[in-house]
């Protein structure tokens, strides 16, 4: 039978006696016209009907400026729902670190669907596409179902199922074993997101008096949040107020792919009619929507920062009332920025002057204006002189604690993070002691403003050396260890050559592979907690409740760290139920958790300018753009700009081998980090990992668009599919993160060099290069 | 009751991608079949300018839809509020609807053996729900508006669509099938 193919991509689609019988009949309905279209197989209609909507003809018209409707509804934190008889439970999706309010429908003791909650004031019915395929991560049937013991070498994959009374007891031996062969600090704790238990996770390992590490701490969250605490004593640099801004610096950040709630923010922001500047080396969804996007060298963040600090001052655009009365050290600040004016940072960061002069301007004009953070400024070469930079941008245009600026989360009448987490239980002797606590003291000191926190990096050196002492336990709860660190590798090999390692986990991950204990953990569906949290938002406290029993023996985070506290003996530090931690949280508010499951989100009014009435909590009670504190620690007191230590122009002889620039920034709206690649509606919507290249470059190294391409630096090589695309500067390449085996990125990512300070990984600037894969 | 119109306002759309796995969701859509899809066009040169543009593609809900004149079995049709729907039940599964429809928004459920596509879940709109797509979506390009509002909101942008959907932006002059072609 002869076949009709498609008009484009030349597949035979369709019998060419249908094919014609479908035109004759258009032709008669005088639709000729349409016979380009169905000429067409349906895959490449759908695309070229998208191509011609829009054409080439961009024309901007002027119309009034409207905010899109959302329909709220009543807040009801159980209902029947006559449509799917199904129960619905509001509860927080704990699928990312948002915790976006969302409704669980439960059905025979099955989740059949997860939708976004129209009650919420935060989300207002919303919900990104990972939240919405929970269902899929909830009923997948490789979760881990029961505890499980090793049986054959490390990393063999051979198992015994046991009993949780048995794995506890195997543990427990176990750690006390090594505590005593090899001292207390022999055993070190792991943790990644912690999505709804971070705090509680930081309390078990307080309490326990154990170090700990976390991918999100050194090399995210940490740096940007330390940095801004040092210039103005709090979290303002993580809370943009987008209801009443007008201008919105988006740094290193695309919410679209990776934050919701920020999203929605940006574009109610944006319908409203306030600007947009995006800095990204990569033209990003966030981009697109911007009115000046600064495509930037990878790395150089601190280096623009300060020339638009530069900028401001020297135009004199900013707040001389602000400036005097809560500033300290803008004299020397005014010092510091001369040394980067826009023809030299130009020359550094590959933009333009002219854009770096406009950025400033149109920042500190546009009042008021208010700056997102992503996770690409905690991972340069020095990521506290980048944040604080950043934050000395919003302080002197006095764009903090003003409405529509950079604005204090509200004290939300819930105990304190640090509180939480008791680090009053933390000894000199810990701090001391604690891996990397003398070369980065904002991260593993007594000096860091959040619970210290190990560096992982020299971590894996000392379970490889026993230097500075012995490490022969990790404890990872909740983190792919594995894919997760730069150079893996030496992660994995660090790994093979512990005495003893726990993993918790829901799936059978690369790390759980090499454990000697694999536990199961509860889904976010399947536990309970009391979310007060920036990252969901700054003046509620929202329920998080369970919905279903947890899957066969799959215990829910809490009550692993509970049992394993009691057992080790410090179970007094711990609550006895995530209830009973839920009583502890709103104690202030004089209510129950079990009274809070009715009412499901509590609320303070929003205050402004509260440094007014109490200060800010810095040393001085001031902004301080000159830091007394790091220079007692020995640092400089003022931010400055450091080349990343690879680079064309630190190593000009390496890029002459590896002459393009890596950034391992890539972000997709469907995965998280190292997860959710085995969730099928997920999956299909990116099937592979993509490696963004510029087409100029792709063509001098014979690269067509899709092709396989193998990624090389000098630690080793890894794969994934070209994607060309103009929104990529010709001499960087970005990779996505965290994608498995020979997919993995952080194979290829050197740990060797650190930021001052704090210790965070440079895995956005480092030097690699691109073939084809024959 | 005031006629309801799905409105999509390109200038909106982040690409957030909550409108396809809403629909999965919704309709219970195996891998292959994907009645929401957001098309991405550039990023790409324009006057000097770089652009890049995210577009909401589903059933259009035709006034006078192909797919239905095509159907042997009667299993398409459309509904007074100008939901277009496709009866299962009545599908044969002889894919003419699928190479009917010039958008190429009628999909193949092979697991099924029938076709699909977007019916603007018109269970939720009965029950006084939104689409899934819209109320999930993150941006704010996804609407679902009386008609008044929906031309309030229309005016002074550039419009394209169908009776029962619209694409509106202040960026791109819209057209469904090019410049060159006719509106339907």
């Amino acid at each position: 039978m002869e076949e009709k193919v498609c008009s484009r991509c030349g597949k035979p689609f369709i019998s060419r006696s249908t094919f014609d019988r479908l035109l004759s009949e258009m032709k008669e309905e005088n639709l000729g016209f349409l016979e380009e279209m169905i000429s067409l197989c349906p895959q490449c209609r759908l695309e070229v009907y998208a191509q011609n909507l829009i054409g080439d003809r961009l024309r901007r018209v002027h119309a009034s400026p409207y905010v899109t409707e959302r329909r709220l509804e009543e807040m009801k934190t159980v209902k029947m729902d006559k449509r799917t008889g199904a129960t619905v439970y509001k509860t927080c999706c704990y699928i990312c670190n948002s915790g976006c309010d969302a409704l669980v429908y439960v059905k025979d003791g099955k989740v059949i669907k997860v939708e976004g909650d129209p009650s919420s004031p935060v989300t207002k019915g919303t919900l990104c596409p990972k939240g919405l395929a929970s269902k899929q991560l909830q009923n997948h049937p490789d979760r881990l179902k029961y505890p499980m013991m090793r049986v054959g070498e490390r990393g063999e994959g051979k198992w015994r199922r046991i009993s949780w009374e048995e794995a506890f007891n195997i543990i427990v031996q176990r750690f006390k074993e090594i505590e005593e062969k090899y001292g207390k600090h022999a055993i070190v704790l792991a943790t990644g997101t912690q999505r709804g238990f971070a705090r509680y996770f930081i309390r078990f390992a307080n309490a326990w008096g154990k170090q700990w590490i976390g991918p999100g701490i050194a090399q995210c969250f940490y740096p940007r949040v330390i940095a801004g605490m040092l210039v103005l004593g709090g979290y303002a640099m993580e809370c943009p107020d987008y209801e009443y801004t007008n201008c919105m610096l988006i740094w290193g950040a695309n919410p679209p792919a990776t934050w919701p709630i920020k999203a929605l923010g940006m574009m109610e922001a944006r319908a409203r009619g306030a600007k947009m500047i995006v800095i990204d080396p990569v033209f990003s969804e966030t981009a697109s929507k911007a009115d000046l996007w600064l495509q930037l060298r990878p790395g150089t963040d601190a280096a623009l920062a300060l020339s638009m600090l530069h900028v401001i001052i020297n135009e004199e655009l900013y707040d001389k009332d602000f400036v005097e009365k809560w500033c300290i050290g803008f004299e020397k600040l005014w010092e510091r920025v001369q040394h980067y004016p826009p023809e030299k940072v130009e020359d550094i960061t590959w933009v333009p002057r002219r854009q770096i002069i406009e950025a400033a301007e149109m920042y500190a004009t546009t009042k008021p204006a208010c700056i997102t953070l992503g996770v690409s400024v905690d991972q340069n070469a020095d990521t506290i002189s980048t944040g604080r930079a950043i934050a000395m941008l919003a302080a002197i245009t006095g764009n903090i604690d003003v409405p529509g600026g950079n604005i204090f989360p509200m004290n939300t009448r819930t105990p304190e993070r640090t509180e939480i987490e008791l680090k009053c239980l933390l000894c000199e002797e810990c701090h001391e002691r604690r891996i990397g606590s003398k070369e980065y003291p904002l991260l593993a000191g007594k000096a860091c403003p959040l619970s210290p926190s190990a560096h992982p990096p020299t971590v894996w050196k000392a379970i490889l050396t026993g230097k500075p002492y012995p490490v022969r336990a990790l404890y990872a709860h909740g983190t792919n260890i594995v894919l997760s660190y730069a150079n893996s590798e030496e992660v994995k090999k660090a790994l093979m050559s512990l005495d003893f390692l726990v993993v918790v986990d829901l799936f059978m991950t690369e790390t759980a592979e090499l454990a000697d204990i694999v536990l199961p953990a509860a889904t976010w569906m399947e536990r309970s907690s009391v979310v007060s949290s920036i990252q969901t938002s700054y003046r509620h406290v929202h329920l998080q409740q369970k919905t279903v029993e947890p899957l066969e023996e799959c215990k829910s985070d809490y009550e692993i760290l509970n049992e394993l506290a009691r057992r080790l003996g410090f179970g007094e530090y711990m609550f006895k139920s995530e209830e009973e931690f839920g009583d502890y949280m709103l104690k202030d508010w004089g209510i129950t958790f079990e009274e809070f499951k009715k009412l499901g989100i509590l609320s303070v009014p929003n205050i402004y300018k509260k440094y007014e009435k109490s200060g800010f909590k810095t040393p001085s009670g001031k902004v301080e753009l000159y830091s007394k504190f790091l220079e007692d620690l020995g640092f400089d007191p003022l931010p400055s700009y450091r080349e990343p230590d690879l680079s064309p122009v630190s190593t000009p002889e390496l890029a002459k081998e590896y002459p393009l620039i890596i950034t391992t920034g890539g972000r997709v709206p469907v995965f998280r980090h190292s997860e959710l690649r085995n969730i099928p509606w997920l999956r299909e919507v990116e099937p592979e990992p993509r490696v963004l290249i510029n087409p100029r470059t792709a063509s001098e190294l014979g690269i067509k668009d899709g092709d396989p391409i193998i990624v090389e630096t000098p630690l080793g090589s890894m794969e994934a599919k070209a994607h060309l695309t103009e929104g990529i500067h010709p001499k960087v390449v970005r990779v996505p993160s965290q994608w498995g085996g020979r997919h993995n990125v952080n194979r290829i990512m050197d740990n060797r060099y650190c930021a001052p300070m704090i210790g965070s990984t440079q895995l956005r600037c480092q030097l690699c290069r691109v073939r084809r894969k024959e | 009751m005031s006629r309801k119109i799905l409105v999509i306002d390109i200038d909106r759309c982040i690409r957030c991608l909550s409108c396809e796995i809403a629909c999965k969701q919704e309709n219970d859509l195996p891998i292959g079949v994907r009645w929401m899809r957001v098309i991405t066009i550039g990023p790409r040169k324009i006057k000097g300018e770089l652009h890049m543009d995210f577009i909401p593609v589903m059933c259009l809900h035709c006034d006078d839809p192909f797919c239905a004149h095509f159907c042997p079995t009667k299993a398409i049709s459309k509904r007074e509020d100008g939901i277009v729907i496709l009866d299962e039940t009545k599908c044969i599964g002889c894919r003419l609807c699928v190479y009917a429809c010039p958008y190429g928004v009628m999909h193949f459920n092979q697991e099924k053996n029938v076709a699909g596509k977007c019916n603007l879940c018109f269970s939720r709109v009965d029950y006084g729900l939104q689409p899934s797509c819209v109320q999930h979506c993150i941006g704010g390009a996804l609407q679902f508006l009386d008609v008044e509002r929906a031309e309030e909101i229309a005016r002074g942008r550039h419009r394209t669509g169908t009776e029962k959907v619209w694409y509106i932006s202040t960026k791109w002059e819209l057209s469904l099938f090019g410049k060159s072609c006719k509106k339907l």
